[in-house]
């Protein structure tokens, strides 16, 4: 992080805020952090966490426990993990949280490039800039 | 000279913009029906959306987050859920309105069955969305919208007597025949159609496509304090149009040709096209906000890619929810269900949704945490915890009004 000696509250600055990459496109809201203990006792959070499978949960009740059923049916099979940023990859924590990497380098985009690949690139002007 | 121009052209369109399906319907049901009476409300209505609207600006041109996104981080994700599925909901009903509104002004203007229209307005829509730049389909609907001054030149034309008009508007008083129930279920009708929530998400997230920052503030306060009441004075030439000639003739308002007749009684054939123009900027202008704002909202709540600014690839599942949105649409409208009807309800249910919206508008235009130096100042929030509690008034008594009077009947 490039600002270590601020004072960060996870809840109110880190959960629920928007994630941008570093060309500042739009890659989800944190919807749960990580935190681990570090050696000397103190906690840290480690990451932030992306996707329904981890909203779900922190939603709790009917409508987490849906959500959280309908991401463990339509996620691949093999990802049982949430998405996961590491904490190393965040450059700056604003109005938005802005990541030192592209966004194609992270792997919490499965929904939006399954409905690129089956939907919207099937359609004429998928791949243009909007016109004048 | 260009900066000049850009700020013209702003307020241009905003006043273009203002009116939508919501505002055209209502606005001639009032006046038919109430004469002037209830004026008030539209000029409570639009300094509400200049208050929110602003604010709403302000808090994108600072802090480049769009309104849902602040919604779902102030109000948490489970609250925030239950804030999108009301808002989207609403905002659907809208849209389906305004495709519908299309789908009319093109039968007045053609003789072809309305819902032969239906299909290719909303396949127009969608091309709109998918392809066209997002200055290019603000500045195009906007400007044409602007037909609608025919309205004000139509009152003028018809010579009403102004100080009864001014007399009407200035009392707190009915006409005889109607009861205080249905005064108070129109007053909410039109205050929901002058402060529709989608007009917030919409605004804030154009600031956000178009880049806006700080430096932006002043033209977007110029394009909010000029351009809105300007709108706004065309949906009073609306209602005044029909106060002067369909209350007393006894007609009421049911149709989107019968919004029109006043013109055409004032100023001729030529006047109905432009009306006739005016409603099809109006309503294409309003589909295509609305149809956006479906996107907006869900995309801001999850955090997904969503604008016009990137290609439709880069936004994949905001563009799917605009095309499913739009199919939903068309499948609502084959029902053969009348747009007008769909309108009514879709100004009622935005009254009922207004304070999930604006509520937390006014917690984040306050937060010095976003926005520095442009928090809000003494003025902003006196007038916007006011009208909170006007909000709140008029969404709990919306539902109860709306079937204690049948709908206005």
């Amino acid at each position: 992080m490039t600002n270590p000696g601020r004072r960060l509250d996870a809840r109110l600055h880190l959960l629920d805020r928007q994630i941008l990459d570093v060309d500042g496109r739009m890659v989800a809201s944190v919807d749960d952090v990580e935190i681990q203990r570090r050696a000397d006792g103190t906690f840290a959070v480690t990451a932030l966490l992306v996707g329904p499978g981890v909203l779900g949960p922190r939603m709790g009740g009917v409508t987490g426990r849906t959500m959280t059923a309908v991401w463990e049916r339509l996620a691949h099979k093999d990802r049982t993990e949430p998405g996961r940023i590491d904490m190393s990859e965040v450059a700056d924590i604003g109005s938005a949280i802005t990541l030192s990497v592209r966004r194609e380098r992270l792997s919490v985009a499965g929904f939006e490039t399954w409905v690129r690949e089956r939907v919207i690139e099937k359609i004429p002007g998928a791949f243009h800039e909007p016109q004048e | 000279m260009k900066k000049l121009f850009a700020v013209a052209l702003g307020i241009l369109t905003a006043i273009g913009g203002f009116v939508d399906i919501g505002d055209l319907v209502t606005n001639a049901q009032v006046g038919s029906r109430f004469g002037m009476s209830l004026a008030w409300v539209v000029v409570v209505g639009v300094l509400g959306i200049c208050v929110f609207a602003e604010m709403s600006g302000r808090v994108a041109a600072v802090s480049g987050r769009a309104t849902f996104d602040l919604i779902r981080e102030r109000l948490g994700p489970r609250l925030g859920l239950a804030n999108l599925l009301a808002s989207m909901t609403v905002t659907l009903l809208t849209f389906v309105a305004e495709i519908g509104g299309i789908a009319l002004a093109l039968a007045l203007a053609t003789s072809v069955y309305e819902f032969l229209w239906v299909p290719f307005t909303a396949l127009a829509v969608w091309l709109v969305l998918w392809r066209a730049k997002f200055s290019l389909m603000e500045n195009v609907f906007g400007l044409l919208g602007l037909a609608l001054v025919v309205f004000a030149v139509a009152l003028w034309q018809l010579g009403p007597d102004w100080g009864d008009l001014w007399h009407q508007a200035g009392t707190v008083a009915k006409p005889g025949s109607e009861d205080w129930s249905t005064y108070a279920y129109y007053g909410v009708a039109l205050f929901g159609a002058a402060m529709t929530p989608y007009e917030v998400f919409f605004f804030s997230s154009g600031g956000v496509e178009e880049h806006w920052s700080s430096r932006s503030i002043a033209t977007m306060r110029s394009n909010v304090f000029i351009g809105f009441p300007l709108g706004g004075l065309l949906s009073l030439s609306i209602a005044g149009c029909a106060a002067v000639t369909l209350l007393p003739a006894g007609i009421s308002v049911d149709t989107l040709g019968q919004v029109g007749l006043p013109v055409a009684l004032a100023l001729g054939k030529i006047g109905l096209a432009i009306a006739l123009l005016g409603f099809f900027a109006a309503t294409f202008g309003a589909a295509c906000e609305t149809g956006l704002s479906l996107g907006y909202s869900i995309a801001q709540y999850f955090g997904w890619q969503w604008g016009k600014y990137v290609r439709p690839r880069e936004a994949s599942r905001f563009h799917v929810v605009i095309l499913i949105s739009t199919v939903l649409a068309v499948a609502v409208l084959l029902t053969t269900i009348d747009p007008v009807l769909v309108t009514e309800f879709s100004v009622v249910f935005s009254a009922v949704a207004l304070p999930l919206t604006y509520f937390p508008i006014l917690v984040v235009a306050n937060d010095p945490d976003y926005m520095g130096e442009h928090t809000n100042g003494r003025l902003a929030n006196f007038l916007g915890s006011v009208y909170l509690v006007v909000v709140l008034v008029a969404s709990i008594a919306a539902l109860p009004l709306m079937i204690w009077t049948k709908m206005g009947q």
